[in-house]
């Protein structure tokens, strides 16, 4: 079949691209680890308060895990529990979080970290806070007339 | 003094009708595009945590 050079060309430009793409997509979900928030555990919503370790919303230093802390946090309408977290710079902390009524949206400002908190479900989100400033944390998923008030917000100082 | 423009040569360009010159610019201007804010978004994915 006749096809002209520039057409091969592009053709070979689009197929390149799809090709560098797939590998990108590739690296990052299976070396990186990059996946959905998820942690792939369920739990009864309407016990949130007595199960761990969502009984004791707040920030945890840890010991021996691939993180320093731990952020366990609990959303309702129509706020988060803690309200205010403060974390030093450079440190590892792993969000994990879940809601006690409906779907709510756990996005901090102007970050990567963004994830919808849905009952009975817990997501989770390891980062390195390597920035210092005031996080806001807001609520994307529409939740009811209270919605546009629901906030926290991460600290991270010196 | 009738049909004074028989005698005029008119000069008219034929462009190839197989050439892809202008469509080769247009494909490589909306993959430039592509390619640039694909490097912007993934710049600032990158820089952000």
């Amino acid at each position: 079949m006749h096809m002209h050079r520039y057409e091969k060309w592009w053709l070979t430009l689009g197929t390149g691209s799809l090709i560098i793409f797939l590998i990108i997509l590739g690296i990052s979900a299976f070396h990186q680890g990059h996946q959905p928030p998820s942690a792939k555990a369920y739990i009864n919503p309407e016990q949130v308060d007595a199960i761990a370790p969502f009984d004791e919303p707040g920030l945890k230093k840890v010991e021996g895990k691939e993180w320093d802390y731990e952020l366990v946090l609990v959303a309702s309408t129509f706020l988060y529990n803690p309200g205010e977290v403060e974390v030093p710079k450079g440190a590892t902390l792993k969000i994990i979080a879940t809601t006690k009524d409906v779907i709510h949206g756990f996005e901090v400002a102007g970050t990567n970290i963004n994830m919808m908190l849905e009952p009975g479900y817990i997501s989770e989100y390891t980062t390195t806070l390597d920035k210092t400033g005031e996080f806001l944390v807001v609520c994307n998923e529409y939740c009811g007339v209270g919605h546009h008030t629901m906030k926290s917000m991460i600290k991270v100082v010196d | 003094m009738a049909n004074p423009e028989l005698n005029r040569k008119t000069q008219t360009k034929v462009e190839d009708s197989s050439s892809l010159k202008g469509t080769l610019t247009s494909v490589l201007l909306l993959g430039g595009f592509l390619v640039l804010s694909w490097i912007g978004v993934f710049l600032l994915f990158i820089n952000r945590f």
